[in-house]
């Protein structure tokens, strides 16, 4: 684990990519709808620079298609993305593009390409979008790999690192171009407590190091305590809680408590779901078994 | 009435999803044609060594394949064509009918049938697990065209590749209906070689060739466009190759037979030859 490791931001970044005006996203108005099911409901916030937000709440809450909207995998019904200053939604492929140099994305699965190793994944937008020769992009290959960690498994192949190292790879990718945003997409999930650990802790040293703006999604409450700047959390594709961890610990709303106590009883009607779910099961198997 | 009304909103709803997606296909394959032409002279739209991969891929390791069957369908068309002919005239005419069969027809269609089985359905899977595993999205939100990427130097090979395995069907099936014509039913070599030379015209073989990539874009496209397009599950992706097979089937037969139209319109035209 080398993530202690002295980081300058680069001088590239400072002059061409990261802004020091304005918000670093502005969501305003998103609304998204799936036939009967709206999933987004009229969201509007903003996001400063160099700060780590959390985006938690229920499964099923809207957090991952709100993902999915901030990094254009998804087009909204209603309302715009700001990326940066750039609008992510633009019909314009190009401003889109510009939009996308801004941030990078560690994916729930890592989504490393199976088909590379590990350096040619995190070399692959260095090669797209510069014309460094390749001797320099090995060179911040390394060093991004370095910096997570994964100095020693460059050549290796996704498949034939573990989950965690498959993280810490997607997390090198994601800052390769030494973006100004990075969203994480439930970066804890299928890993173990310690691994669970380094990887806050990369978060957090992206963030303080770097002034990389962290846009979190996950549920993972010791993460959200250890890292978070900001916590948002969601229900029902609305915003219902807004503020930082302290806050969180010290609110009143029965949503939020029901959430951090996860307690079956409450306004977030699981007990429901599961006691119908229960029901049909065991009823199913009372008829399989009366037939 | 209402129940006339739904039927008729039905149809409109179907014809309106079936347009859509045809309009996403041919879009699809438009940018895998301009992508796959314009990375040959940039390199950022996708490595020159995929295409190479590809090339591999889609021809080299299709040669053994293509001239197996190539063989063996020769040498079956006239083992069971000479004797029929045999009953009606001299049996020498196997060396046309098969060489025009060949040439025209037998030979671009069954390439491109055994192309869809082994490289088509290769792609599907190949780009859907990618689709799954969210390696799509990754490249989309790294601002690295997907179709560009991954499907252009696909479709670049494939047209290239399928008329190669075409030509390579082509003459394993001639020198198969060859050897058998010669040895099992002893015509002569001169024989076969004048009936050939009579009935075969160069147009045979340029047209085969010309259907052969027009196959190529209907393969690549149908089984990327069904494999980029892959939601869900592991489970998703077989159901997408199967898919994506059929209608390739469906739809090289269907091209197949309005070429053979259209060039059978133009010859009365004396257009062609």
């Amino acid at each position: 684990m080398k993530s202690d490791i002295s980081i300058e931001l680069p001088e590239a970044r400072k002059q061409t990519q990261l802004r020091t005006d304005g918000a670093a996203i502005i969501v305003r108005g998103l609304d998204k709808s799936y036939d009967d099911n709206h999933v987004l409901n009229n969201l509007s916030f903003e996001f400063e620079r160099g700060k780590v937000y959390v985006i938690m709440g229920p499964s099923g809450c809207g957090k991952s298609t709100l993902l999915r909207h901030m990094i254009a995998a998804e087009t909204p019904d209603a309302g715009e993305v700001m990326i940066d200053g750039v609008d992510i939604h633009s019909p314009s492929r190009r401003v889109r593009d510009e939009a996308r140099r801004k941030f990078g994305v560690l994916f729930q699965s890592s989504a490393l390409l199976n088909g590379l190793t590990v350096a040619e994944n995190v070399a692959l937008p260095i090669q797209r979008h510069t014309d460094l020769p390749q001797s320099t992009i090995d060179l911040m290959v390394k060093l991004k790999l370095e910096l997570v960690g994964m100095g020693g498994a460059l050549d290796k192949y996704p498949y034939e690192i573990s989950g965690g190292m498959k993280k810490r790879a997607g997390l090198a990718r994601a800052i390769a171009l030494d973006p100004a945003i990075v969203f994480y997409d439930e970066p804890s999930a299928g890993l173990d407590p310690v691994m669970i650990g380094v990887i806050d802790k990369l978060i957090k040293d992206l963030t303080t190091k770097l002034g990389i703006t962290a846009v979190v999604i996950t549920h993972e409450m010791p993460s959200i305590f250890r890292i978070a700047d900001e916590v948002l959390m969601l229900f029902n594709g609305k915003i219902v809680f807004r503020g930082t961890p302290d806050e969180l610990r010290s609110s009143s709303d029965p949503l939020v408590r029901q959430f951090l106590k996860g307690d079956p009883e409450g306004p977030i009607n699981a007990p429901r779901q599961l006691s119908e779910l229960s029901e049909r099961l065991i009823g199913s198997s009372r008829k399989g078994t009366q037939a | 009435m209402q129940p006339v009304i739904n039927l008729i909103s039905g149809i409109g709803a179907f014809v309106n999803r079936y347009i859509a997606t045809l309009g996403a296909a041919v879009k699809f394959g438009g940018v895998a044609a301009v992508y796959g032409v314009a990375g040959i002279f940039n390199r950022r739209i996708y490595p020159r060594h995929d295409l190479i991969v590809q090339i591999d891929y889609t021809g080299a390791r299709s040669t053994p394949i293509m001239i197996l069957l190539g063989f063996l369908v020769g040498a079956s068309l006239v083992i069971q064509t000479t004797p029929s002919l045999a009953r009606y005239g001299p049996g020498e005419l196997v060396a046309g009918v098969v060489g025009v069969s060949v040439l025209r027809t037998l030979g671009p269609l069954l390439a491109a049938i055994i192309f869809a089985g082994r490289v088509g359905a290769g792609f599907t899977a190949e780009l859907g697990t990618m689709a799954v595993s969210e390696e799509i999205l990754a490249l989309d939100t790294m601002g690295i065209h997907p179709v560009g990427y991954l499907v252009a130097p696909r479709f670049l090979a494939a047209c290239v590749m399928l008329p190669a395995c075409t030509i390579l069907f082509d003459l394993a099936a001639l020198s198969g209906a060859y050897v058998v014509g010669i040895y099992q039913f002893n015509i002569s070599h001169e024989s076969w070689m004048d009936v050939t030379k009579q009935f075969v015209r160069l147009s045979d073989f340029t047209f085969g060739l010309a259907k052969s990539v027009i196959f190529a874009v209907i393969i690549t496209l149908t089984c990327c466009y069904k494999g980029f397009n892959v939601k869900g599950s592991g489970m998703e992706v077989g159901r997408a190759t199967m898919q994506a097979i059929v209608i390739s089937l469906v739809l090289i037969i269907f091209a197949d037979f309005v070429m053979s139209m259209v060039y059978n319109f133009l010859s009365k035209l004396g257009i062609v030859g």
